[in-house]
């Protein structure tokens, strides 16, 4: 059976977001467009013992000021409930809030992980451990599985399509939003809940501490005296739908997914390969899968997590794929303000970079505040500048080596991917 | 692009032996893997029996300089691709490397690694973390340590999605290379057993014995209470139709169809009804263009789980019952016990089914729950042209595929 390009078409038609910076995507807009900074002490646990201190925390999250009442928040993580309110805000937006009848056997959640509940089973681990097993109350570990978030989400909306939930570190949000793309391109759903979500907690904060990853003050992207990333906790979601089906409801669409490419850079576990073979071949593969041209991108929303080795192999990276004309595409890491949310790091990216296309902007990198001779792009360190992106190119790089690209445009009707 | 999918290898790290000659004829003879476990004490815990790797050397596969960087499941995950590109005939090059890819899926990752890292965060304080440990906790660590140890650059992503992890991640790897973006990927599934998760398990009542009697799988059983768990590690090498054609290689099947739902359900548990799974079943057939009596064999989820069992054979009677042409019904898992992402060990088991027409019995049952054609006792002798690999998950989630033999198969 041919499908037709309108059911090959993905676009987006509602965004969701919980972050250190916005409580949803209309704040996020502005935060990104001001420059806000989300970073600060972390006040979700006791950090006395840590050798850094801050983090970007969502601050005042009241789960309840958008989940609806009569819906039960018991035996959900704080991950699961700041994905469950970005999924309310971006089937309101998409206009699915109840999710129609028809729409549901066909629509399902594919989330990228990270700690899932792993803040909620550090209380078990903690009285495990303290009593020897023997009292502790296992049950709390329930919620600890990522997988458990896609599940509450199904549930919530009465879904039966495809579910799944992945996790490849820092780029699973990313390859959420990808797979998310393909299983309606290849038929198997005509609508999808994708995105990821991440929480702080104290065995991520320790692990990256301990390796040495974190600026105990701020992260500074691209800046000569950047000294690591700053951790932090979102939601990012995403409502993908088939054009045909997004035309069909008369829905708004914000943008469409035009490309995604995902490689391996075979080289280590946590360092990236600085050859950036793996971040250039996975740009590349989205570029192709959009048939678009290095010509045709406006903005890079980076990974640029503000790791010396990470920013450093990124513009070169960016350089080989884009050439001479690197140096005149704006190029920003938004990890600057909502520090870098690892499993939802890919997907909270995503939003933004779909609201720089529907509000026209381009968001900045804050705290660049020296100049490296070797990263000499143009990272738009003097704020936002009142420019609409048609293409926007979002990379998100991972532990293991993995490399994924997700590419963005302004929906035209004549256009799409081939 | 549209290619045609073929399992071309596989490989394994499993209770019934490491590598397809030593688990083939474990299977066909219907022995079990399952045993008082002996890694750890289980005094004090509710079970005692699993189904445990016993005799598995990494050195045999996995050079040593990437081998101690490695954690337990990453070994077990990189001695299986490689095991899976030997048997293809596949060897990593600069010429195919890019080309090449790995989908993984894991329920649960390290478990072990991860109390012992809360055992030094929350005893000694987070100066005492190391470094080094790090990195085989992220659940992506496998799929990358194995591309790492062999050289592969192409896709690369992980599954974590409970119990239907692994046949999720084979749908995914199919599903990439029809469209293009690789040649071959290595996809399946692995999961260990660890004493902490395996107290946990005990804890929330989900090993045998939950409703009392005597400990054991038994799936499909009418005395069934409960699964036993189990480890290991399964691969199945995908490539594309035109390379397989190409070089003249001798696939297993192909991979014609593939079904994913999801119904709601409770968190941890299992929903009321099996509309979701049916959805599932459906979705698969109807992407291979099959209708059900002509399904010779299936790779059933049946765990010995009450409820799993129940739920998964009532689909069945739904979509296989009446008419003549039955499915035979098997489930490795009462020789390996459940290891929840069981699914790349499960499609190795069937790729064998298919390319020597044996279907293995389930171990464990003798007192059928209902009138389904479950093979019992001894292995049958049958053709198998197209078969199925069902996946269920407890929180509602599912995952079929369809196998067939390749009918333009060289003799």
């Amino acid at each position: 059976m041919a499908i037709g390009n309108n059911e090959k078409r993905v676009v987006i038609t509602g965004l969701g977001t919980v972050n250190a910076v916005a409580g949803d995507p209309r704040e996020f807009a502005a935060a990104l467009r001001n420059g806000v900074c989300g970073i600060g002490p972390i006040t979700l646990f006791d950090t006395t013992t840590f050798r850094t201190h801050n983090g970007a925390q969502v601050k005042d999250f009241q789960p309840h000021a958008t989940i609806p009442r009569g819906v039960s928040l018991k035996r959900m993580s704080r991950s699961d409930l700041m994905a469950l309110t970005a999924t309310f805000q971006a089937l309101a937006q998409a206009g699915l809030d109840p999710v129609p009848e028809a729409l549901r056997e066909e629509m399902g959640v594919v989330i990228g992980g990270g700690a899932g509940g792993l803040l909620e089973a550090e209380a078990f681990f903690q009285d495990y451990l303290r009593k020897a097993g023997r009292a502790a109350r296992f049950s709390r570990l329930s919620p600890v599985s990522c997988a458990a978030t896609a599940n509450h989400l199904t549930t919530q909306f009465n879904l039966y399509g495809p579910k799944a939930t992945i996790m490849t570190a820092c780029s699973s949000g990313a390859t959420a939003v990808g797979l998310g793309r393909d299983l309606i391109r290849s038929g198997a759903a005509r609508a999808m809940i994708a995105g990821g979500t991440e929480p702080l907690c104290r065995m991520t904060f320790a692990s990256f501490n301990a390796l040495k990853a974190v600026d105990p003050e701020y992260c500074r992207p691209f800046s000569g005296n950047r000294a690591g990333l700053t951790l932090g906790e979102a939601a990012g979601i995403l409502i993908l739908e088939s054009l045909a089906s997004a035309k069909k409801r008369g829905a708004r669409i914000l943008a469409e997914v035009l490309g995604y490419g995902v490689t391996c850079d075979a080289h280590h576990m946590t360092a990236p390969d600085v050859g950036a073979s793996g971040a250039v071949r996975a740009m590349r593969a989205a570029l192709a899968d959009a048939a678009l041209g290095p010509e045709s991108v406006d903005y890079i929303n980076a990974h640029g997590t503000a790791t010396p080795p990470n920013d450093l192999m990124e513009t070169r990276a960016i350089k080989e794929v884009f050439g001479p004309r690197a140096r005149r595409i704006p190029v920003s890491s938004t990890k600057s303000m909502h520090g870098h949310t690892l499993g939802a790091a890919g997907a909270l990216e995503a939003v933004a970079s779909v609201l720089a296309i529907t509000e026209g902007f381009i968001p900045p990198t804050i705290h660049c505040e020296t100049s490296d001779p070797e990263c000499d792009l143009d990272y738009v360190t003097t704020g936002a500048r009142p420019v609409a992106p048609d293409v926007v190119l979002s990379n998100s790089f991972a532990f293991g080596g993995n490399n994924t690209t997700v590419i963005f445009g302004r929906f035209r009707e004549e256009g799409g991917a081939a | 692009m549209n290619r045609r999918v073929f399992v071309s290898g596989i490989g394994m790290v499993t209770p019934l032996g490491v590598g397809k000659e030593t688990f083939r004829e474990a299977l066909w003879r219907g022995e079990t893997g399952i045993r008082e476990i002996a890694s750890f004490s289980t005094e004090g815990f509710g079970s005692h029996l699993g189904a445990e790797i016993r005799v598995f050397q990494p050195r045999d596969f996995i050079s040593l300089k990437n081998l101690r960087k490695m954690d337990r499941l990453s070994s077990m995950v990189t001695a299986s691709v490689r095991m899976a590109l030997d048997d293809a005939g596949i060897a990593v090059s600069d010429a195919n490397r890019d080309r090449i890819g790995i989908v993984m899926g894991t329920a649960f990752g390290n478990t072990e690694l991860k109390v012992q890292s809360a055992r030094v965060l929350f005893k000694e304080g987070p100066g005492m973390v190391n470094p080094i440990h790090v990195p085989n906790t992220v659940m992506n660590a496998p799929a990358g340590h194995a591309s790492i140890e062999l050289g592969f650059r192409g896709v690369n992503t992980t599954v974590n999605h409970q119990a239907v992890s692994a046949e999720t991640a084979i749908a995914y790897a199919a599903m990439e290379i029809r469209r293009g973006t690789a040649d071959v990927i290595l996809a399946g599934g692995a999961d260990i057993l660890s004493p902490f998760f395996y107290e946990a398990l005990g804890r929330f009542r989900a090993l045998s014995p939950t409703a009392g009697g005597a400990e054991g799988a038994r799936p499909f059983d009418l005395a069934r209470n409960g699964p036993v768990m189990g480890e290991g590690c399964g691969i199945v090498c995908l490539e594309a139709g035109d390379l397989v054609r190409g070089r003249g290689a001798a696939p297993y099947a192909e991979v014609t169809g593939w079904g994913l739902a999801s119904s709601p359900s409770p968190p941890t548990g299992w929903p009321a009804d099996p509309r979701g799974f049916l959805l599932a079943l459906e979705r698969a057939l109807r992407m291979a263009g099959s209708a059900p009596p002509e399904i010779d064999c299936i790779q059933a989820a049946g765990n010995g789980g009450r409820e799993l069992d129940a739920l998964e054979a009532a689909a069945y009677e739904r979509v296989f019952g009446g008419g003549d042409a039955k499915p035979l019904i098997t489930s490795l898992k009462g020789a390996t016990g459940e290891i929840f992402a069981s699914g790349g060990i499960r499609a190795a088991a069937l790729a064998l089914s298919i390319r020597e027409g044996v279907v293995p019995p389930i171990v464990g049952l003798t007192t059928p729950m209902c009138s389904l054609p479950f093979v019992i006792g001894e292995a049958r002798h049958r053709p198998v042209r197209k078969a199925l690999l069902s996946g269920i998950s407890f929180g509602g989630t599912y995952a079929c595929l369809v196998f067939e033999k390749d009918a333009t198969e060289s003799p």
